[in-house]
């Protein structure tokens, strides 16, 4: 049930989703991996949002270098965990959810314990070996993965549905090579809001999900171009099939 | 026959991001994107290796239907096909 606090909070999104759907926004959990440049975004937009409980991963301290994009912290934070300052700015932002934040480096070891019994993991790492990572324990869960990534004034954006849509290792079977990736905070902007629209309109049952394709933004240009994606009968994560492992 | 090539993020800053080739029927793939590609060094480099095989992370495309790039290779072109090359982007 709705308070009467969240009623007025939430009025205006109840008129889309209906307090139905609001509920079901309050009931989820979403494990969010990463609290940087597209982690920050998108952690705001599903706190105001009012999904009910957010658990936030970070290992890093703020840094000056990071205030260009990663709009949770600020210059005040510099030198403080990331976990810390996120967890503050999204209690005041929305007091009504609850905010769990984990100050650790996601691996083999401790993934499945951090991810929990969360309703799906948005993507919001820097990297590919941990985003292999967090796509396998969403296989394994059944659990969507809401997959973001950028660089410069580009980004691309993927929502993976285990057992009906190819998993990030069909889609991207190679990382690219490791860089210091030049990026303007708009673009993770822009990227963190497709990944938080995707996973709001997951939980409340609504719209068209990016399932099986991918989004590409184009900044330089102002172009979203979609590609058809489809399951690689040869990925080695996911092989092509589905939960009940039968070719689709 | 003329066919559209499309390079996206950092292979179209450095190569451009549309043309369209004229190219004899049947032309490979993979060669009508070396051919376009080899007009910059640092683009060519980006996409193939020393060897001029496809680096790994390439994503190829052919009519928005993924080509691997061992298929690149022997997939023969046909008038008016759209080739798309891009790169996964990994920041976050």
């Amino acid at each position: 049930m709705l308070s009467q606090n969240e009623r007025e909070r939430y009025s205006r999104q109840i008129l889309l989703f209906g307090e139905e759907g609001q509920e079901r926004l309050k009931n989820a959990t979403i494990f969010i991996a990463g609290a940087g440049g597209l982690g920050s975004p998108v952690s705001i937009y599903l706190a105001v949002a009012g999904v009910g409980r957010i658990i936030l991963v970070d290992k890093d301290a703020v840094e000056r270098t990071n205030l260009n994009r990663q709009i949770l912290h600020y210059d005040r934070d510099i030198g403080r965990k990331k976990t810390a300052s996120a967890e503050e700015k999204l209690r005041a932002i929305n007091p009504d959810i609850t905010v769990e934040v984990l100050d650790t480096t996601i691996d083999e070891t401790n993934v499945h314990e951090l991810v929990g019994n969360a309703d799906g993991i948005v993507d919001a790492m820097d990297n590919f070996p941990t985003r292999y990572l967090l796509n396998r324990v969403a296989l394994k869960m059944g659990i969507p993965l809401f997959h973001g990534a950028i660089r410069g004034l580009y980004g691309q954006a993927t929502t993976v549905l285990p057992g009906k849509t190819a998993c990030l290792r069909c889609v991207f079977p190679h990382p690219p090579p490791k860089e210091v990736f030049p990026v303007v905070g708009v673009t993770p902007g822009f990227i963190g809001m497709v990944q938080a629209t995707e996973v709001v309109k997951y939980l409340v049952g609504t719209g068209e999900l990016l399932a099986n394709r991918l989004l590409l933004w184009d900044g330089e240009r102002a172009v979203v171009e979609e590609i058809a994606l489809e399951r690689d009968p040869s990925c080695e994560v996911c092989g092509g099939k589905n939960q009940h492992g039968d070719a689709p | 026959m003329k066919v559209t090539l499309r390079f996206f993020a950092r292979f179209g800053e450095l190569l451009g991001k549309n043309r369209v080739v004229d190219a004899p029927e049947n032309t490979s793939l993979a060669d009508i994107v070396r051919d376009a590609a080899s007009q910059n060094g640092e683009g060519y480099g980006s996409i193939f290796d020393e060897q001029g095989k496809f680096r790994d992370y390439v994503i190829l495309m052919r009519n928005g239907k993924r080509v691997s790039a061992a298929a690149a290779e022997r997939t023969a072109l046909s008038e008016g096909d759209e080739v798309a090359v891009f790169p996964p982007v990994a920041g976050g």
